[in-house]
């Protein structure tokens, strides 16, 4: 059994693997990435040369392309220690053309085009755009710069390298002064003033600061050894990380009295176990500076309401259990009493919910719930009601109820025209005794494999649903990500949906034959 | 035992004459006369239910091509005319005059929304067609080879798993951008991997009665595999096929509701793209027949279809023709 399970996982993840690969191409290669443009207003104020430059920042920033401008070309140049401040800044000016470059110029401008060729790189040159009077027009300044689409095999393999960062005391950069690198294990955090028993370990060059505590949120113990990182995202929720967008909390600010590090006590609603390194912002920003004794500034904040996930499961996971709390039953009894009143309601109910678009009947219980029932058919973040759960949970139910229903109500008429039936009822068994304790635990077998992927299928979100009743859940992230054109949440998303139905399928296979003794995946119990 | 033969009215010669054997007539095996359609319409059409909904259904659909083709629709042309936005029926039949294409009242730019309801279905209707035709014929032809060859499971399960997990959205969406969000474009996006799944389905079929004992028979005695394939098992697959159709061809019209709903629709004005447009009146005191006459439709079609899909399927397996 083991071995099989590794088996299918290892195929699972190079399938994982191969879509995420398929996506890029998808995203990267074949759409036009003038796309991105349609809906930037800066893209307007843009001309001329200042345009091609623009264009070119935008796509490295998107992911498509490395652009690498003579000025940053310079300043590493500068910071190499080759060159001083002098020589860049007059190096940095360039003529109209290039005939008309400084001598200095022209000697760095060889050696930046001589470099990056070698690289693969492709140099452009753009000469001043003049107007008839010569007077450079504006945006119309000459320009250089060297860029290089990104290959695709070496984007997947920086993708799937950089997925899992483990933190270590040398994250920061060497050449900083930061004081003594190391891990510090202490059994009394000083978050908590130092007298409380909560053990911690603190880092310092890593790049979180704490990398093992415990506090009131839930799960309670984090850990931030490893940290998962899927794509970071530009446009949806930008610099944070696909993973973070989903599971970090949302809403209004929890404000509490929090003791900085240097003694000054605030309200505000930072959470500084979070901290991780910002290099030079103490320097940069005052307020860090009153606050912060090292430059573990940046932390994230507790707010009041959940995280986008914990939205769509807690709604998903809730009418999941309701689908078959009532689905099997309601299920069991129709085939119980074919062709009765029971079983004719029910299969208009499934016909009407397979039949009718799924966006018709949820603005039809939208507008039931909340003209006859009055219930809330806006999500809220702020406000505390529970009564504005009920209509996306019913949304969501009504569906897979059906499904249950329509399989239940099947496997049970399949089951009962069995030998094995007709055996228990000539030993004398009692209907009731062969409904619930030979038919249905046989009939059981095929729906219990869909168990697993309904709970991670309630994790992912539904689409329609949070769209409908407006819940910031992590449903609608993929068509937000697709519309925004952010590449890199589009692959984030597509990889970790990609590797939760093919952990929900193996785990639906293992369930299966541990409810049912007869099913064997390996070959030798056979 | 003394019987009166004369109350026959027959001579004795008639009523009792020598008959001949043949060999060749007593190998004949004499059963009913069975014609497998025409058993699957006597059981279709013993339901009453079934004739009502499928003269709908064609009421519908001829409804939905002819109307549009008959009458001339123009958006735009009461644009000009704020008199005429957002009427209720008895509003628009006192301000144009009493005629059916006011009798849902008009939209936003003055339109006619029972026209703009005709147009959309007829999209709609026309989309779920072609994509329901392409992805059946490609998937069941496909689906019986890869029932049917092993070699062929394996690599088609492991595109399965690939291409399965590849978010259709993002296909469609990509197709939108990469050609114009038109009509083909919808029929190619929902085709390029729709196959796919129905393929999938077929081989589940295939690999059930692939190994039954009548083909395992049939091929001991020689029977090449097109034959078994075409003549044991398609006729097997029937009722599976059309009942497969029944569900499709709703699926795609829901499908592209869903799609326009979200954002990533055709730009003609289908049925999910009314729905979409029409999604603020919902709320509006006053304006909900705009919202609510395309759902109504919609779920009236797709109702219909599924309904004498389902029937026509159950039907058309041969255990019901006893």
């Amino acid at each position: 059994m083991g071995k099989y399970v590794i088996k299918r996982l290892l195929r699972g993840a190079v399938s994982a693997i191969i879509v995420v690969l398929i996506v890029m191409v998808l995203i990267y290669s074949l759409l036009d990435r003038n796309k991105i443009f349609s809906g930037d207003p800066a893209y307007n104020h843009t001309a001329s040369n200042t345009r091609t430059t623009y264009e070119y920042s935008r796509w490295e920033s998107y992911g498509y392309v490395d652009y690498v401008p003579y000025a940053d070309y310079l300043r590493d140049l500068v910071k190499a220690g080759e060159i001083d401040a002098e020589t860049q800044k007059a190096a940095a000016s360039l003529g109209r053309k290039p005939e008309r470059d400084s001598e200095l110029t022209a000697e760095y401008t060889a050696k930046f085009r001589e470099y990056y060729e070698s690289k693969g790189y492709e140099v452009i040159r753009l000469d001043a755009d003049t107007k008839k009077n010569g007077q450079i027009k504006s945006g119309g300044n000459p320009a250089l710069f060297a860029t290089k689409d990104v290959p695709l095999i070496q984007r997947a393999i920086k993708y799937f390298t950089e997925m899992f960062q483990i933190d270590n005391i040398h994250y920061v950069p060497e050449e900083n002064d930061i004081g003594e690198r190391g891990l510090t294990f202490t059994l009394y955090d000083p978050m908590y003033g130092g007298e409380k028993f909560s053990p911690a370990i603190m880092g310092n060059g890593t790049r979180h600061k704490y990398l093992l505590y415990f506090d009131h949120q839930f799960p309670y113990f984090h850990q931030n050894f490893l940290t998962i990182n899927l794509g970071e995202s530009y446009t949806v929720n930008k610099g944070v990380d696909v993973f973070t967008t989903m599971t970090e909390t949302q809403g209004s600010y929890v404000l509490s009295t929090i003791t900085f590090p240097t003694g000054v006590t605030l309200e505000r609603a930072d959470d500084l176990h979070t901290a991780t390194y910002v290099e030079g912002s103490r320097d940069s920003i005052a307020s860090n500076a009153e606050r912060f004794t090292d430059d573990y500034t940046n932390v994230r904040t507790i707010n009041k309401g959940m995280s986008r996930m914990g939205y769509s499961f807690v709604i998903g996971i809730i009418s999941t259990i309701l689908a078959y709390v009532l689905g099997l039953p309601i299920g069991l009894l129709m085939s119980r009493h074919k062709e009765g009143l029971l079983d004719k309601i029910g299969t208009i109910y499934i016909m009407f919910i397979i039949a009718v678009p799924s966006l018709a009947y949820i603005f039809l219980f939208k507008a039931i719930g909340g003209s006859v029932f009055k219930l809330p058919t806006l999500f809220d973040l702020d406000s505390g009601s529970k009564l504005m759960y009920v209509l996306p949970i019913v949304s969501l139910t009504l569906p897979q109820l059906a499904n249950l229903m329509k399989w239940m109500r099947r496997y049970m008429i399949d089951q009962m025209n069995s030998d094995y039936v007709k055996f228990a009822r000539s030993g004398g068994l009692s209907e009731t005794e062969i409904f619930s304790k030979h038919i249905w635990k046989n009939a059981m077998i095929p729906l219990v494999h869909g168990i697993p992927g309904s709970i991670i299928a309630a994790m992912v979100g539904a689409i329609i649903t949070e769209r409908v009743y407006v819940v910031p859940g992590a449903g609608n992230l993929l068509t937000t990500a697709i519309n925004r054109y952010d590449n890199a949440v589009i692959v984030g998303v597509t990889f970790f949906y990609a590797v939760l139905s093919v952990i929900s399928i193996i785990l639906g296979d293992i369930l299966m034959a541990t409810v049912d003794p007869r099913i064997s995946f390996s070959t030798k119990d056979r | 035992m003394d019987h009166d033969l004369s109350q026959y009215g027959m001579s004795e010669e008639k009523l009792f004459s020598f008959h001949t054997h043949s060999d060749l007539e007593s190998e004949v095996i004499t059963a009913p006369r069975y014609s497998y359609w025409q058993s699957v319409f006597r059981v279709f059409f013993r339901n009453k239910v079934n004739i009502a909904i499928l003269a709908l259904l064609v009421f519908v659909v001829a409804f939905a091509y002819a109307y549009p083709a008959l009458t001339h629709y123009d958006p735009f042309a009461n644009l000009m005319d704020p008199e005429s936005k957002h009427l209720g029926p008895a509003g628009a039949m006192q301000y144009f005059g009493a005629d059916l294409k006011w009798i849902l009242g008009t939209g936003a730019s003055g339109e006619s929304t029972f026209d703009a309801i005709w147009n959309g279905s007829r999209i709609s209707i026309s989309l779920a067609f072609l994509c329901a035709a392409i992805n059946m014929t490609v998937g069941v032809c496909i689906g019986a080879v890869w029932g049917f060859s092993k070699k062929v499971d394996m690599i088609m399960m492991e595109v399965y798993n690939i291409v399965g997990n590849v978010p259709t959205i993002l296909i469609i969406s990509v197709m939108a951008m990469l050609f114009a969000p038109t009509f083909w474009t919808m029929v190619f996006a929902l085709t390029i991997t729709g196959w796919l799944f129905i393929a999938y389905q077929i081989r589940i079929q295939v690999v059930i009665i692939r190994d039954r004992e009548y083909n395992l028979a049939s091929r001991c005695l020689g029977t090449s595999t097109i034959k078994i394939a075409m003549k044991n098992i398609l006729p097997f697959m029937t009722s599976v096929i059309v009942t497969l159709l029944a569900t499709e061809i709703p699926s795609y019209i829901s499908y592209e509701v869903f799609l326009s709903y979200i954002g990533m629709g055709m730009k003609d004005m289908s049925l999910g793209r009314l729905i979409y447009a029409a999604e603020g009146a919902m709320i509006t005191p006053g304006w909900e027949m705009e919202f609510w006459s395309p759902v109504a439709i919609t779920a009236i079609i797709t109702v219909v279809l599924y309904v004498v899909g389902q029937n026509l399927g159950d039907a058309s397996d041969p255990r019901t023709h006893m």
